[in-house]
């Protein structure tokens, strides 16, 4: 049975360092919320399932899929989107060497792994290869065949 | 499209048993929701309420008692894998947390899910089968205790109630002198479910196997020790050709279970050979 749609609650959280209080269906997920609510479509739909890490976000820094977030489970906590990361003026050192380093052709799962690898840093400032990969393992990308986004990461490492 | 439900999220495990008694079956318990969120999307769940257990305190704990490790059920995978009580006394567990899924998936998921999603190659169940831990079961009735393997009844489905939690995993902790192995075989290393797993622990004294636990994962309907290759092994010389034999017999495990399936002419040998590598990593380990 359908319920009807208006059945809401409130949650509050804090967003990219904002504070949000927001009434949402229960059923709906994060990747939901921040995209057709909040308009913040940065955080891509992939699968959907939580396979290939295109909607990673950091909820409380640690990254994970907001396709599998039920929204009520960030009442109370802290959420991350690629637009918090770098504004158009001042990119984060992370997109900027994307950029430097071709590590981004169609764009789409690039958001995605900046958030995974923004998390990488922040627990580790330094990591080697190994680590780097694992880091982003949960992530699909079918252009650049990863060489040259583990290669950008690893040069915001040597700074 | 996912259907319109009611969520609570109950702080104490009280609150969690009474709402899930009065919802009479209709409720459904959620922690990470790495899976529970896709058969929600899929509509192979259709629950008028979810009742979110991740917000209640002593569920997310990992502690020690004597010799005993408690493992909450909402521990996240990650938080297992990075645990040094676990991977001091159960370091086949944490080896497994840490295989698991993708980072985004292991800081979501949790061991008690993983448990009662009871999918035949959920990683973490291999470990606990040859940790012989067992589970804290609470409801509105009382609590009561039993061995996790005790808890499948087949593939993707429990021997627990509708209207009783898992709440906690104990083990015995490990002798430190122990040697650990998990070795897992899937389509690629990351986000791929496990095809095949071996989890093993053994002590070796003076050269020979004084004690020795196996279990094997995905090819059996329901995890399990494979207590004839353990008997095989124990006060044993660890020699190849004795490791080889094990293997064979190992794989007949396999079949007895499992039954013969097209892909057991690909499972058979490539188990036989997880298997020789789970002993000589364990082997060659520090003990």
């Amino acid at each position: 049975m359908m319920k009807n749609e208006k059945e809401t609650s409130t949650i509050k959280f804090v967003l990219n360092g904002k504070s949000v209080q927001i009434d949402v269906p229960p059923h709906w997920t994060l990747l939901r919320l921040l995209r057709e609510k909040l308009g913040f479509t940065g955080t891509k739909e992939g699968c959907g399932i939580g396979e290939c890490g295109a909607c990673t976000v950091l909820l409380d820094g640690m990254p994970v899929n907001a396709c599998l977030i039920l929204v009520l489970k960030v009442d109370g906590r802290e959420v991350q989107t690629v637009e918090g990361l770098g504004s158009r003026e001042s990119l984060h050192p992370l997109q900027q060497s994307f950029i430097d380093h071709g590590a981004v052709q169609c764009g789409f799962c690039t958001p995605g792994i900046l958030m995974s690898s923004k998390a990488l840093l922040d627990r580790n400032p330094h990591p080697n290869r190994d680590e780097i990969k694992e880091g982003i393992s949960g992530h699909l990308c079918r252009c650049t065949g990863y060489h040259q986004i583990i290669e950008a990461i690893e040069a915001v490492t040597h700074k | 499209m996912t259907p319109s439900f009611s969520y609570k999220t109950p702080k104490t495990l009280h609150e969690a048993c009474d709402l899930l008694w009065n919802y009479q079956g209709k409720a459904k318990l959620i922690a990470g929701g790495t899976d529970l969120v896709i058969g929600l999307r899929s509509g192979d769940f259709q629950p008028h309420c979810l009742i979110d257990i991740t917000r209640i305190e002593e569920l997310r704990r990992i502690d020690e008692k004597n010799e005993t490790v408690s493992v909450g059920t909402t521990v996240t995978h990650s938080e297992i894998a990075s645990s040094h009580l676990i991977k001091r006394y159960g370091k086949v567990l944490s080896d497994a947390a840490s295989e698991i899924g993708s980072p985004q998936i292991r800081n979501l998921g949790t061991i008690g899910g993983n448990i009662v999603n009871a999918s035949p190659a959920a990683d973490t169940l291999p470990p606990l089968m040859v940790l012989d831990a067992y589970a804290k079961v609470v409801s509105k009735e009382g609590g009561r205790e039993v061995p996790v393997f005790q808890l499948f009844k087949g593939p993707y489905e429990t021997a627990l109630k509708p209207h009783e939690i898992l709440a906690q995993i104990k083990f015995q902790k490990l002798p430190l002198d122990i040697r650990n192995s998990f070795v897992r075989l899937a389509r690629r290393e990351a986000m791929a479910i496990a095809r095949m797993s071996v989890a093993l622990v053994l002590r070796l004294e003076k050269g020979t196997i004084e004690d020795i636990r196996i279990s094997i994962g995905a090819v059996t309907p329901t995890p399990q020790r494979i207590s004839d290759v353990e008997r095989m092994l124990k006060g044993r010389m660890p020699e190849e050709m004795l490791i080889k034999k094990a293997s064979q017999k190992v794989s007949e495990v396999m079949i007895e279970r499992s039954g013969i399936r097209p892909s057991t002419s690909y499972k058979a040998p490539v188990l036989e050979a997880l298997f020789v590598r789970a002993m000589r990593n364990a082997l060659e380990a520090e003990s």
